[in-house]
């Protein structure tokens, strides 16, 4: 064999070795599997590590926090995050914000500080989506039983709000990815199955399917997770024991429990039931406010029932927050603009609804990278028509106008 | 320290040459497996006292998976290593991840290179997997050009073991 065979020979090997090399790669799920595996293994106080450094990210950012102040909260979250890490107090219902930081599941890294308003800067306006179409009433006729009223209306403030505190905390997370969704649903003991368009993950355990996915813009939706009960899950057995307890029973057992506060609100009218954990934040000097949807319904956590058997349950998915105080409006101020909407082609003079009671709520307001949790009013009245009466509900800003993005 | 990129990017940018990088040192796709776990469970541990400005990500994650494997060869050691490997080849044929690497063409070529001298395989091996000679040289504590020596000489035989096969 000459030297130039022998040296294309080489070279013809050499290229089969590069092809092998990068040919050469393992099962298809190893890479999923690994990596589950790899983030179920961190130790727990990396996380609680993690947690504090979300922490002091969060105080970074707000460059007007005195020190003094960063101190005192700083004390008190290591100490109150001590406390939840050793165990204690895990479960709750109406705890606090800051009860959660230790275990990242959905709580929040610092409730804000009060001296120090707008931390994040201008923040999104919510949409509300100019609930009131512009139409005729009669052309939007009312449900004949009542309930909401949807059709375009003329609203009147005639309450009064007892709601008196100037400044509220604007809750901000960070877009989870699907690092965040293979590590919530390794903790859970689920595997990835694959990443279907929409979704984080989808992954799967011995009895049932997961699904998680981000932030959606329109109509806002938190990011969530989808539980879908397969043929082997069992009904929850617990004699005696309410609806809501079944519920309880299933999310414990699973490491579901929200970390959040909550009220539970039963849907018993139809086959599911319907078990909702009404999320909260609390707000200083005002007590808990709910989180709600444009429509004004509380959400959070819903686990559907059905003959004890849990079969479909989606939540919020666990995220840090970082919180910043915002100045509010006045609930008399914030309102104007839906006494005082663009005008409406009609024919008929649109029915006078007086708003009377007002909530302090929490909205969510999709951003990209970053998404908030905000401040908002929802008023809500009642009018009669035709001997029937229907409620209305009016979704308004919060946050000064000068604190948010036009 | 900011340099720093996240894990999971360097986890799946080198999940696959490294697995590649192990599999041509050991004689199962299960073994492979295992000691690939082992290189990202350690990297992942170690990766907050990781240096950029020491070393790049390729040559660490390599240098991880080159002690994992001589460690793995130490416990076994090679006469047990080939032992096992000759055991393995009948059930191979059932298990999922054999049947999965059945596929890939070039199984037999990293089956042969497998079978070189320690050094000579290790230099194949760490070239092809994408890094340079000076950096094949520091992992294996010799100069650039023993690395390429060791490279050459176990091209060499490589090709003489194939055309061997081939007869």
């Amino acid at each position: 064999m000459s030297d130039q065979e022998e040296d294309l020979e080489v070279l013809a090997l050499r290229r089969q070795l590069d092809d092998a090399f990068a040919t050469t790669r393992p099962r298809r799920d190893f890479e999923d599997e690994l990596w589950a595996r790899m983030q179920a293994s961190r130790p727990a106080h990396n996380r609680f590590r993690d947690a504090i450094a979300g922490f002091m990210q969060g105080i970074r950012e707000v460059p007007a926090v005195p020190a003094a102040a960063v101190a005192t909260v700083l004390v008190v979250v290591l100490g109150v995050g001590l406390f939840a890490y050793s165990g204690i107090g895990q479960r709750h219902s109406g705890g606090n914000a800051l009860s959660a930081l230790s275990n990242g599941s959905g709580g929040t890294s610092r409730n804000g500080d009060q001296s120090s308003s707008g931390g994040f800067g201008l923040i999104p306006s919510p949409a509300f989506g100019q609930a009131v179409p512009a139409t005729a009433p009669e052309a939007t006729a009312p449900n004949p039983k009542g309930g909401e009223f949807t059709g375009p209306a003329q609203l009147v403030w005639a309450g009064q709000s007892s709601i008196v505190v100037t400044g509220a905390p604007v809750f901000r997370y960070r877009e989870p990815s699907t690092g965040t969704a293979d590590q919530f649903a390794s903790a859970l003991g689920a595997v990835l199955r694959g990443r279907p368009q929409g979704f984080l993950g989808a992954y799967s355990s011995s009895d049932y399917t997961l699904k998680v996915r981000g932030t959606i813009q329109s109509p806002p939706s938190s990011p969530a997770y989808f539980i879908f009960a397969g043929l082997t899950m069992e009904p929850v057995q617990a004699a005696g024991a309410s609806q809501a307890d079944l519920a309880n029973i299933f999310l414990a057992e699973h490491k579901l429990d929200p970390q959040w506060s909550y009220t539970v609100s039963v849907d018993q009218s139809g086959d599911p039931v319907k078990v909702v954990y009404e999320r909260q934040f609390e707000v200083p000097g005002y007590g808990l406010a709910y989180l709600v949807n444009g429509n004004g319904s509380r959400y959070g956590l819903e686990v559907d029932l059905s003959n004890d058997r849990p079969v479909v349950v989606s939540g919020m998915l666990p995220m840090t927050l970082d919180g910043a105080y915002y100045n509010l409006a006045s609930p008399a101020d914030a309102v104007q603009p839906a006494l005082n909407p663009p005008p409406v082609a009609t024919v008929a003079p649109l029915p006078k609804i007086q708003l009377t009671q007002v909530d302090l709520v929490y909205v969510l307001v999709p951003a990209g990278d970053h998404s908030f949790f905000e401040p908002a009013y929802l008023y809500s009245g009642t009018m009669q028509m035709n001997g029937v009466t229907y409620t209305k509900h009016v979704l308004e800003p919060a946050v000064v106008p000068s604190q948010r993005k036009p | 320290m900011a340099d720093r990129p996240p894990f999971e990017d360097l986890y799946r940018e080198f999940l696959g040459r490294i697995y590649a990088y192990i599999r041509s040192q050991v004689g199962t796709s299960a073994d492979a497996e295992d000691i690939t776990a082992q290189v990202f469970m350690n990297a992942y541990q170690a990766y907050p006292r990781f240096e950029v400005r020491n070393t790049t990500p390729a040559a660490w994650l390599f240098r991880i998976a080159r002690n994992a494997t001589l460690d793995h060869f130490r416990a076994q050691g090679r006469r047990d290593r080939l032992r096992r490997t000759i055991e393995h080849q009948p059930v191979a044929d059932v298990d999922p991840a054999g049947k999965a690497e059945e596929r890939i063409q070039y199984r037999a070529l990293l089956a042969q290179v497998a079978q070189l001298p320690e050094r000579q395989r290790d230099a194949i091996s760490l070239r092809h997997s994408g890094l340079s000679f000076d950096e094949v040289g520091r992992l294996m504590a010799c100069s650039e050009d023993a690395a390429k020596m060791l490279y050459h000489r176990g091209v060499k035989a490589l090709k003489d073991a194939v055309q061997k096969e081939a007869l």
